[in-house]
């Protein structure tokens, strides 16, 4: 019974360690204001305040393909609507860079490289790194060619994280109806497994097994 | 209507009879455990992760331009309900290899691979080299920045070999990492064989093997946590229904604990930075292999010479291989034997520590660690025939077999 509850409890501990939260690996923190943190996350209200200000602030230079958002000098190629046409709103990558090659390779002479999509950015990084990073780019990434568009703008830049969000992630609807089907999974395979169990006992007693 | 085409059918291919002889006239053991249930756990492990593979392989594109986005818009976004399934097949991957890695901590508790089941162990072996090359082939297949730098450092390890002294200078482990990557860099053409390999041939090996597996389980028949061969005809219970359903109730706690993570926790199944699309100018900070390897890994990275190194994981995966003939004891199970219990528990405490030193960074004193640790683990491997000999004199002392 001891042997049982140590094997039973390291086990527990070792995964929730590796899969859930690791204690010993090194994390890096960024930290950002509540208030800040409030309006990042509610997509609902800030998502479409977020794109505008996207398309003000940044697509200039980056795309959200995900969302058919291109730098703005695709946007502005009317060769993109007939692409469009053929291949649907999102365009496939491969299609994008190589019509747009010269768009790209124009923003990569000025700033090094080419500036990254971010369709899934928000993922990669979380929240609190973008929101930082946008913000001050030299003082969370020295060296970056990113120029700091929106420095002195937190409530608009928590805003545009919030557009990412709605990019990277289902919408708030689709989530709850994930979090609905999750709990009803979960439910129906508890109690299926609670009346197998039962059902089981009977079977037991009349067989004279138990 | 249904009863009497289902008698025609049994008429002919007399599938009631296979039933009764296999299901319920097949007897184990009465006093089998909790740990018992993770073989048929693993089954169904098998199991979700081909179905919920043969819908990906629909919608997944093996070419590099857009396979992170098949992966990550097609799938994730666009087609209704495949992300469920992604996270099935993602999340069915880990906790496959972690019903496995039980599974098999469970065989070495109960010395399950000693006579008559030492080819059932051997097969049960090859079943989890396989799983390892085919969980490795599947993570590069998101063609993010960790399946990407994952797959580098994992096709640079063999180059070890060659710097080892004399064979070195035959390139051996080159010549295997070109073959791996399918050239001097992973691009399509190593995209290509791992997605080929990853939904045809590996699969199909592992359904053979797990066949011959169950067939040599059946054969020899199922261990005993006591360490005794039981007299079927006196002691045992019919598989079915005392197995099945016993079995079936712990399945739906494994199956409730899986679709929490699917559905709640995929952060460390779909971890943040293979969100990123591979870039082969862009390495990212942390490089580490999947949990299930990084007990190797620590192994090979503790020890300072690259080739020696190579030699330790190596040989722990062989030692795992002929653990049935390095344990030659007459007793069997832990239950019975409190050397060998004391030895499990520095091998279990080894090997969980090596995981966990593996995401740690490789720092002097986490390499001092891992070495302390390595030496655990093999200590563990080579204890076994001192203490087998040890307990062969107790065994002698008190009668042998009249016992």
């Amino acid at each position: 019974m001891i042997k049982a509850v140590v094997f039973t409890v390291i086990t527990v501990l070792f995964f929730y360690i590796i899969w859930i939260n690791n204690i010993f690996a090194p994390h890096e923190r960024y930290e950002m204001p509540a208030q800040h943190a409030k309006i990042a996350e509610d997509v609902k209200s800030y998502a479409k305040e977020g794109k505008q200000l996207f398309e003000q602030n940044c697509q200039a230079c980056h795309s959200v393909r995900y969302d058919a958002v291109y730098i703005s000098s695709v946007q502005a190629n009317p060769k993109l609507q007939t692409l469009q046409e053929k291949y649907g709103k999102v365009l496939p990558r491969d299609v994008y860079e190589s019509v747009f090659y010269e768009d790209l390779m124009a923003l990569k002479e000025s700033f090094g490289k080419i500036p990254p999509d971010l369709s899934t950015m928000y993922l990669v990084k979380g929240k609190e790194y973008l929101y930082n990073f946008i913000l001050e780019p030299q003082k969370v990434l020295p060296g970056t060619s990113m120029p700091a568009v929106m420095t002195g703008r937190p409530e608009e830049t928590a805003k545009v994280v919030a557009y990412l969000k709605s990019v990277s992630e289902p919408s708030p609807e689709e989530k709850n109806k994930r979090v609905l089907m999750g709990v009803g999974t979960i439910a129906y395979l508890i109690v299926m497994g609670i009346l197998l169990w039962v059902w089981r006992g009977r079977i037991l007693k009349r067989m004279g097994l138990h | 209507m249904l009863g009497r085409i289902g008698k025609w059918i049994d008429e002919r291919a007399h599938l009631s009879e296979l039933w009764q002889s296999q299901m319920v006239d097949y007897k184990v053991p009465k006093n089998l455990t909790f740990p018992y249930a993770f073989g048929v756990m693993a089954i169904v492990a098998f199991a979700i992760q081909i179905i919920s593979g043969i819908f990906l392989t629909m919608y997944y594109q093996p070419n590099v331009h857009t396979a992170f986005d098949s992966a990550n818009y097609t799938i994730m976004k666009e087609v209704p309900f495949m992300w469920l399934i992604r996270h099935v097949h993602a999340a069915g991957a880990n906790f496959f290899l972690a019903i496995v890695y039980l599974h098999i901590f469970t065989g070495i508790y109960y010395n399950a691979y000693k006579k008559p089941r030492e080819l059932t162990w051997i097969v049960g072996w090859v079943i989890y080299f396989v799983l390892l090359v085919t969980a490795l082939t599947g993570y590069l297949l998101p063609w993010g920045q960790l399946s990407y730098w994952g797959m580098v450092v994992t096709a640079e390890i063999p180059t070890s070999i060659d710097s080892a002294p004399i064979i070195g200078s035959l390139k051996i482990g080159e010549t295997i990492s070109i073959w791996m990557k399918g050239g001097y860099e992973i691009g399509q053409i190593t995209l290509g064989r791992f997605f080929g390999l990853h939904i045809w041939l590996l699969p199909l090996i592992l359904l053979l093997l797990v066949s011959v597996h169950l067939y040599l389980v059946r054969a020899a028949g199922i261990s005993n946590p006591e360490g005794r061969e039981i007299d079927k005809k006196k002691e045992g219970v019919p598989f079915h229904p005392y197995m099945t359903l016993k079995e079936g109730a712990y399945m739906m706690g494994y199956l409730a604990v899986f679709f929490f993570f699917v559905f709640f926790y995929m952060h460390h199944f779909l971890p943040p930075d293979n969100y990123d699309p591979a870039d082969p100018f862009k390495t990212p900070a942390h490089i580490a292999p999947e949990w299930y390897l990084l007990a190797y890994y620590t192994i090979f990275r503790s020890i300072p010479d690259k080739f020696l190194g190579f030699v330790a994981f190596n040989l722990t995966l062989v030692f795992l291989l002929i653990l049935p003939f390095l344990d030659f004891s007459p007793l069997k199970s832990a239950r019975n034997r409190p050397l060998f219990f004391i030895m499990f528990l520095v091998f279990v405490v080894s090997s969980m520590a090596l995981t966990i030193l593996g995401t740690m960074p490789p720092t002097p004193t986490n390499a001092m660690l891992g070495l302390i640790f390595t030496a655990g683990l093999f200590a563990f491997f080579l204890s076994l025939p001192i203490i087998s000999i040890v307990e062969w004199g107790w065994y002698k002392a008190r009668g042998g077999e009249k016992q």
